[in-house]
């Protein structure tokens, strides 16, 4: 069974195992055990109610029971840009006219912007290559959406993800080599690296603050604004299929996407509705394709669990689960849970576009 | 002999012919003979004094042959640059990105839009034949100028600028215009340039970039072309320098050549003129000097030998004193070429 849990100290080998393959480019976890040791310790405080609800940092951990390992993690910060200063750069027009002349120009430039501050943001996605099959990545995203559908007063009305932006294979962003780098005797890797170490705002001090007109710029860094990673493109396909969209904003450093929803529109959130729960003795065939399958949370805060079971579990006025699911989610008979599709129901989704 | 004086409408063809002239283009003269009579008669009524061009005077002087009555250059003042309207240039400034937790601290070049130097007096519009440019001549015309100014200083302001023709390529196009302007204008230089003669400046407030502009993002040869005078500007730039004018902060927003500027009453010409009462003789003795009348629509300047002494009579012989118009006992001013 793969099952949706806070991460604990506990999980920290398996974490830095997963950080150290994953390789440059996963910003946000870099492979230092010491950090991800403050990370994990940040999220549990969270979880233990011992910061205010604006400091929150959840981690969540996919643990596959049968190796009682932890092969994926997610995570959510309550809010961005509080303790230090948020930046993006947002991709607007700027149009000059001349009638008199009959020029008409539109200049695409970008303007330094501290526009999430205050913001949830959704982060820290990493699974590992063993289970990346049969929904695995959607249950550990989606997760965190049945989280903010129980706790949304901790949240912003809205919440954003940063989609990681072009590279090459080397881990050189053309973005940053035609901008940052002119600011900033650096190496995107480098950069990133010192990002991840949490010294993004001091790197972006020395960023320039005016807006950047884009034609100034060479087109191999025109052509990656606003484009993510090739690695990123199934993350990206998944939450616009979950209702986030472009909002303008692109990354400093490598110029990836903003997406943003709100989360009542969020289709995990949308989709989701509520059963009490009846442990049932009948055998259950868990073994079910994806698309028949539903996320099931026990709507704890402290001991918040998501597990998948067969959609054909629902009943009209209860959830019927095996006693293992039970135990797993540690809820008995009568309890309330939040019950949200794994995938579209049918099959039918929309084929995301390109 | 060589006479600056102010234009005349009987000029225009002469002058049309130096604006059209071959070979980069070293003058803010317009490229049309609708725009170069506006301005003739822009120069004739700011001389007049009339009362509507208030703080929008703008004069054009020409270089003549007196012999044979040709025209042979152009050097223009407009009183107050921009002449009523939002004079543009870029100014060079720099920003430093420092963090100290880094340990870093990094100067970033940066050309902010401005027009600070809107309402100084502008030089400008000079041109001269190219087979004038080694000869006094030159230094007549562009100082002619300032004798002007001098003997009409209340009009002018307590600075002088001029912009000099920056760096272009021998096709004629200018690297820091293809590197920045272009983008915005959509045009090339030669329009452009040809636009800033002939049209209001109108265009360029609607087109030009609004924010200031990281010089590291402009070309190689952009950034080299910043603040630089193009070759056929260098002997400009030797006799103004001479004067008292340095290069400021200031660029041209089409080519980036400099701006040149200089406190009015500290320049050269100004601060070693000396006025005299003339006296007429025959032969010419002495140093060179520059003399002018004191009139101002019938403002004359010429070179002769003058033997300056201590006292307020100058003897200036009767050829040059009857080009320059003066008759004995008025007023000359001379200076030292």
């Amino acid at each position: 069974m793969l099952l949706i849990r806070p991460l604990s100290q506990g999980d920290l080998d398996d974490l830095h195992g997963m950080t150290e393959k994953a390789g440059k480019g996963l910003t946000s976890l870099p492979p230092n055990r010491d950090l991800l040791s403050r990370k994990i310790a940040r999220s549990e405080a969270t979880f233990q109610e011992k910061c205010e609800p604006e400091a929150g940092f959840y981690m969540f951990a996919l643990e596959d029971s049968a190796q009682k390992k932890c092969v994926g993690v997610s995570g959510i910060e309550a809010r961005v840009g509080l303790d230090e200063v948020w930046y993006n750069y947002r991709l607007s027009t700027t149009v000059n006219a001349s009638r008199e002349l009959g020029v008409h120009v539109k200049t695409p430039t970008l303007h330094l912007t501290n526009d999430m501050t205050d913001t949830s943001e959704i982060c820290s996605l990493l699974l590992a290559d063993t289970h990346r099959q049969g929904g695995n990545g959607l249950l550990l995203s989606r997760a965190r959406f049945l989280f903010m559908a129980d706790f949304r007063q901790l949240f912003s009305e809205k919440v954003f993800a940063e989609m990681r932006g072009e590279s090459d294979s080397e881990g050189r962003s053309p973005l940053w080599d035609a901008l940052g780098r002119r600011f900033f005797d650096m190496d995107f890797s480098e950069a990133d690296f010192l990002s991840g170490m949490g010294n993004k705002s001091f790197i972006a001090e020395l960023m320039p603050k005016y807006p950047i007109y884009l034609p100034l710029l060479p087109e191999s860094a025109r052509e990656v604004v606003g484009q993510v990673h090739e690695n990123t493109r199934p993350a990206l396909k998944m939450l616009q299929a979950e209702g986030f969209n472009f909002n303008g904003l692109v990354d400093i450093f490598d110029a990836g996407p903003v997406v943003e929803a709100f989360i009542h529109n969020i289709r995990a959130v949308r989709e989701s509705f509520k059963r009490h729960v009846l442990v049932s003795r009948q055998p259950v065939n868990m073994d079910v394709p994806p698309e028949e399958r539903v996320m099931i949370s026990n709507r704890s805060f402290r001991d918040f669990r998501v597990t998948t079971i067969p959609a054909s579990c629902i009943k009209p006025d209860t959830v019927s689960i095996p006693a293992e699911v039970a135990e797993a989610l540690q809820v008995s008979s009568g309890d309330l849970v939040r019950l949200s599709p794994l995938k579209d129901a049918a099959g039918t989704r929309k084929p995301a576009r390109s | 002999m060589w006479i600056v004086r102010p234009a005349r409408h009987e000029d225009l063809a002469g002058i049309e012919k130096l604006a059209t002239g071959h070979g980069a283009r070293v003058s803010t003269l317009p490229q049309s003979r609708d725009k170069l009579s506006e301005k003739i008669d822009h120069s004739i009524r700011s001389l007049a004094g009339d009362p509507s061009l208030a703080d929008r005077q703008r004069f054009l002087f020409v270089l003549e042959d007196s012999d044979t009555g040709t025209i042979h250059g152009t050097a223009g003042i407009d009183a107050r640059a921009g002449n009523g309207q939002p004079f543009y240039n870029y100014r060079r400034d720099e920003l430093i990105h420092a963090s100290h937790e880094l340990d870093v601290s990094k100067t970033a070049a940066v050309l902010y839009p401005t027009h600070e130097l809107t309402g100084k007096t502008l030089l400008c519009s000079f041109t001269i034949d190219a087979s004038l440019r080694k000869t006094e001549a030159f230094e007549l015309l562009s100082r002619a100028r300032l004798l002007f100014i001098d003997r009409h200083r209340e009009q002018f302001s307590d600075m002088l600028v001029v912009e000099i023709q920056g760096m272009q390529t021998e096709e004629g196009n200018a690297p820091f215009w293809d590197s920045l302007g272009r983008h915005f204008f959509h045009m090339d230089f030669a329009t452009a340039d040809y636009y800033s003669g002939v049209k209001s400046k109108t265009f360029i407030a609607e087109l030009m970039p609004p924010h200031p502009i990281y010089v590291t993002l402009l070309s190689e040869a952009a950034q080299n072309a910043i603040g630089e005078p193009h070759d056929a500007a260098a002997r400009t730039c030797q006799l103004l320098e001479r004067e008292g004018f340095r290069t400021g902060k200031h660029i041209d927003i089409f080519d980036g050549g400099p701006v040149l500027e200089a406190t009015t009453d500290a320049l050269n010409t100004i601060t070693s003129r000396r006025y005299k009462t003339v006296r007429r003789g025959e032969g010419s003795r002495g140093l060179r000097y520059i003399v002018a009348n004191g009139d101002s629509e019938g403002f004359r300047c010429a070179l002769t030998n003058v033997s300056d002494g201590l006292g307020d009579v100058v003897r200036v012989n009767n050829e040059v004193a009857d080009a320059l118009q003066v008759v004995e006992g008025d007023d000359l001013v001379l200076v030292a070429l």
